[in-house]
């Protein structure tokens, strides 16, 4: 059995062998304007920044891929939006979704989005919808 | 009325970015020849925002050396790169420049 003093002379320990922990990024008190510039880059102006290779995959449109076009497509026809506003409500998911979402899914992300914002549906409309369509997959249906 | 004809040496602006724009961040700075007019339309930072008095503005296709906006560029001397640009982020190149 461990007394308490012993854990706490062992966790003292650890930690001194440990590396420095980074900073915190997350509400910083203060920071540079060079950070600043760093982090208000534009997401989609991807040219010439720094990434690891990407293998190039030669593949044909899905179905939903090429009905997510068309849905955009008529969704600026009816006047809920244009393309140049979904291109920037796809820079306004965030570097997380935008960078983890595939290209379709980010355009279907963002016109779902869109369809909120305007209030033609709510969030939870969507959310319900979301959930039959699991359950009618775990159904097998 | 069209500011800059084809064959005109244009430096892109080095202007603060904010949200949504679409001109990349490589090409700022950077110098290089007009090589074809493209119809007016209105800019993306006002057409992102469905802005009801957006700036309608003459574009241009602008065409750079690969190795003037890249540092350590190993292609060729000859390699090119063509974007669109918008009117208002171009100046007339300043001499030496060209």
């Amino acid at each position: 059995m461990t007394s308490p003093s012993e854990l706490d002379s062992l966790q003292r320990r650890v930690l001194g062998l440990a590396p420095e922990p980074a900073a915190r990024l997350d509400s910083p008190y203060w920071i540079s304007n060079e950070f600043y510039g760093a982090l208000r880059h534009v997401l989609h102006d991807v040219g010439g920044q720094p990434d690891a290779p990407v293998a190039y995959v030669d593949k044909e449109e899905a179905d939903w891929e090429l009905r997510t076009y068309v849905l955009c497509e008529v969704l600026a026809w009816r006047g809920v939006w244009n393309s140049e506003m979904r291109r920037r409500a796809e820079n306004d998911l965030g570097a997380t979704l935008y960078f983890g979402l595939p290209y379709y899914a980010r355009w279907i992300t963002v016109a779902a989005k869109a369809l909120v914002d305007k209030g033609l549906i709510s969030v939870s409309e969507l959310a319900a919808k979301i959930d039959d369509v699991r359950a009618r997959k775990a159904a097998g249906s | 009325m069209r500011r800059f004809e084809i064959g005109d040496h244009v430096t892109v602006r080095e202007a603060t970015t904010l949200f949504h724009h679409r001109t990349q961040a490589y090409t700022r700075g950077h110098t290089g020849v007009v090589v074809e007019h493209r119809p007016e339309w209105l800019i993306p930072e006002d057409e992102a925002w469905q802005r009801e008095d957006g700036r309608v503005e003459p574009f241009y296709v602008v065409r750079f050396r690969q190795r003037d906006l890249w540092p350590g560029y190993t292609g060729l001397d000859r390699d090119t790169l063509e974007t669109e640009v918008a009117e208002g982020w171009l100046v007339p190149a300043e001499e030496g420049m060209q």
